[in-house]
């Protein structure tokens, strides 16, 4: 839709990366409440390159979030490891890893203070970390705010905000901290799809300007087609990928793409694979229940 | 001779490239476009005069230029099927439209403009304003951006703006006329203005009118089954026009009205009470839950215990209060406190247990440690919950120190009803209910404006809520 923004910088996806490579090896994940096993992850090994955007689909219930939630240090896993940059998280004698403003997670429903303004909202991970001073602090996020074209809702409280704006808020209340991987979960399931599409594009759009690993969980299939570098299609609990796609349509993209051979080809054979595994998912909940 | 014009010429020329850089930097986006492009943006502009009614472009003719108005209106009318929450604007000085010239492949025209006055546009060429910005790259990308923000604003993203339209409606124009330079103040709605709105939008519905229907029917009940009627079990009862000529009296028969210093100290005594005994349960009942919410080691050490002292009626405490503590202060306090004390300490523990746990997590991701996740996350996140608490709080406590009047205590309402009971001052009675109505009312509101203020995202949220 604004392509005009392209033709004025078109080498900015040239910009150097960070790190934020992860690996994920071998990870298993048991939830045992009350002796009821439940294998959510079973033996998943998935390499993401440092700025890479990697989109995550499959069934509901297959164990994306507990993957995601291993990541960010939310809690332990059973086996396996995981590593970022080389530098294990979790694994072997030590099944969690230490939340940190290195990942940082964007959740499924938000989790922007709402009783903090956005700015307060946007400086929290700095001011907390004592990395600047408040009112360096106030300086950066106006600065990334109006960026984001998000600078007459500062003085908002969440709650007076759409939820589409509430997420850009939460992007750059993480980008703040410079970390070197974005995680989310499911981020745009309750939007519109018009708001979507928007949301889309500004999010590639800041994804231009600070180029971090993203690991983003989606069930639209449209959006991780769109969205992202490589799209791994995971199979119905317990999770492992099943397939996994690169998208070679070159970055930076627009919403002309959509109607492309390319995309339309790519889309049918992830639509396919999902499927499958939706089927088998399906099935198996039509006998457990 | 000539010389001297060519000069004058220059001059001119000079003054309108100046008086242009001027608008243009009134002017979203570009005020955030240095001097020294604006200048060569001016030099690029071309000023346009139209009539009033002229039409300046159709929807769906090519577009290439983009304008900013540098007088009169014009109004800009969305061709139909483009979606926005204002179909119809009207365009003022400093004010840009046409940016389908900015767009990819250059769709056409989205809207018909119309001259309403004689009016004096800018006309840029896109192409050539795409190549100046091009010279600077950081530049190009704010504005670019920008741009995108706002053409989103004004097209696609209708929610955004009617969730947020009610209280905002003069912050557009703000916001196009005056840049950005008054920060957030056009759209932060202090405290007493939201009271007054609030207050005005509750004169306008029917609560205040039920509320005195309400009144009026408890009162005229009263007079009538006790001085018209004469009901039968309302025959020992004061009367309406008894009640309000002893409470207003300057000498009244039974000692005690609005002119009689001894009624103030009553009041006050009781006052004192209740604050003192609210005071504690909050300084500890707050704490107290925000622990058994936060730990779940600590809860299961207290909780049982609370759980099981809850129950007991503050009555039953009497006895042992009178032998716990000496003196006749203490137990009347100890008592009241009780009540409050059990009611804040269960609610901010709920309150606690209620927070979203993505809120914390959010927070650990964020950086920060335990310490200032119980201080930034836990407490203000309890915070609703804590004042319902602090609101029974403050009803039990009224409610619980009558009680303990009656039973000891030299004054106080509680023993004021309690005596003019036994001394046979009927009269009195009803003076020291409709005392202890006004009062416990006016703490109560107390409590629940300090909620407000101290919550200023939750009263915003909720009267959102309530208008839309
Ligand atoms: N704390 C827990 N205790 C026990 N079982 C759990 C727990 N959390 C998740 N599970 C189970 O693990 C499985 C995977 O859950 P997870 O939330 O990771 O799925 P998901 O792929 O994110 O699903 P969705 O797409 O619906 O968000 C589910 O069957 C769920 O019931
Ligand atoms: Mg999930």
């Amino acid at each position: 839709m604004i392509s005009a923004v392209e033709n004025i910088q078109p080498n900015r996806t040239s910009a150097p990366t960070r790190g934020g490579a992860i690996r994920i090896d071998d990870v298993v994940k048991i939830y045992d409440p009350e002796g009821a096993a439940v294998l959510a992850v079973d033996h998943c090994s998935l390499d993401i390159a440092a700025g890479e955007i990697c989109m995550i689909v499959g069934p509901s219930g297959c164990g994306k979030t507990t993957l995601l939630n291993a990541i960010a240090g939310f809690h332990d896993i059973t086996s396996g490891s995981i590593h970022m940059d080389g530098e294990m998280l979790c694994g072997p004698g030590k099944p969690m890893a230490e939340p940190g403003s290195d990942r940082i997670v964007v959740f499924q429903n938000g989790a922007l203070f709402p009783w903090r303004t956005n700015l307060e909202n946007v400086i929290f991970g700095p001011v907390m970390q004592g990395t600047l001073s408040k009112a360096e602090a106030i300086d950066k996020a106006r600065g990334m705010m109006a960026d984001a074209g998000l600078n007459d809702v500062e003085y908002n409280y969440p709650g007076e905000i759409s939820s589409g704006v509430r997420r850009r808020v939460e992007i750059v209340r993480a980008l703040m901290n410079d970390p070197k991987v974005l995680l989310f979960d499911e981020p745009y399931r309750a939007l519109d799809s018009l708001t979507k599409s928007v949301m889309h594009e500004a999010l590639l759009e800041i994804y231009y300007r600070n180029p971090v690993t993203i690991f983003f969980i989606t069930h639209d299939l449209e959006e991780a087609l769109f969205v992202g570098h490589r799209v791994v299609i995971m199979t119905t609990r317990p999770c492992k990928p099943k397939k996994v796609l690169d998208v070679d349509i070159p970055h930076p993209r627009d919403y002309g793409v959509l109607t492309s051979k390319r995309f339309r080809e790519l889309m049918e054979e992830t639509v396919d694979a999902v499927h499958e595994e939706a089927l088998k998912a399906f099935d198996r909940g039509e006998k457990e229940g | 001779m000539s010389n001297v014009k060519g000069f004058q010429e220059y001059a001119e020329e000079a003054r309108l490239n100046e008086e242009l850089v001027t608008l243009l930097k009134e002017s979203m986006p570009f005020h955030v476009i240095s001097d020294r492009l604006l200048e060569r943006i001016a030099a690029i502009a071309r000023r346009v005069s139209y009539d009033p009614g002229e039409v300046i472009y159709h929807g769906g003719e090519p577009s290439d230029d983009i304008f900013i108005v540098v007088s009169g209106r014009i109004e800009h009318a969305l061709v139909q099927g483009v979606a926005s929450s204002t179909p119809i604007r009207t365009m003022e000085r400093g004010d840009v439209f046409g940016w389908a010239a900015l767009l990819k492949d250059r769709p056409g025209r989205l809207a018909k403009t119309t001259s309403l006055s004689a009016s004096e546009v800018l006309r840029v060429d896109a192409h050539k304003l795409v190549e100046i910005l091009d010279t600077d790259p950081t530049t190009a990308d704010t504005v670019m951006s920008r741009f995108a923000t706002m053409i989103t604003k004004d097209f696609a993203v209708s929610e955004d703006r009617a969730q947020v339209a009610p209280q905002r409606k003069g912050s557009r124009v703000a916001a196009r006329g005056g840049g950005n330079g008054g920060g957030g103040g056009q759209q932060t709605i202090s405290g007493i203005s939201l009271t007054m709105f609030r207050f005005a939008q509750w004169l306008r519905s029917p609560r205040p009118y039920l509320m005195f229907i309400g009144f009026s029917i408890l009162i005229g009940f009263w007079f009538f089954a006790v001085e018209v009627w004469k009901l039968p079990r309302f025959r020992e009862m004061p009367g309406l026009t008894e009640v309000w000529r002893e409470w207003l009296s300057t000498d009244p028969i039974y000692g005690l009205s609005i002119y009689v210093p001894e009624y103030y100290t009553h009041i006050w005594v009781s006052i004192r009470r209740v604050l003192i005994a609210f005071a504690l349960a909050t300084g500890l009942g707050v704490p107290l839950g925000l622990f058994l919410g936060w730990s779940l080691k600590f809860k299961e050490y207290v909780f049982p215990v609370f759980e099981t002292l809850r129950p007991i009626p503050v009555l039953a405490w009497v006895p042992l209060s009178i032998l716990m503590f000496t003196g006749l202060e203490t137990p009347v306090i100890f008592l009241t406190f009780l009540a409050s004390f059990y009611a804040t300490a269960l609610n901010t523990m709920l309150g606690v247990q209620s927070i979203d746990e993505s809120y914390s997590r959010a927070a650990y991701c964020l950086g920060a440690n335990h310490r200032q996740v119980f201080r930034h996350i836990v407490i203000p996140g309890a915070m609703p919950f804590i004042f319902t608490g602090l609101q029974i709080s403050i009803g039990v406590a009224w409610f619980s120190l009558v009680a303990a009047e009656m039973v000891s205590g030299q004054y106080g309402l509680g023993y004021v009803i309690n005596t003019s009971y036994t001394m046979v001052r009927y009269p009195t009675i009803v003076i020291g209910m409709v005392t202890l109505g006004i009062i416990g009312y006016a703490t109560s509101a107390m409590v629940r404006l300090m909620g407000d203020h101290l919550m200023q995202w939750r009263v915003r949220e909720l009267a959102l809520g309530e208008q839309s």
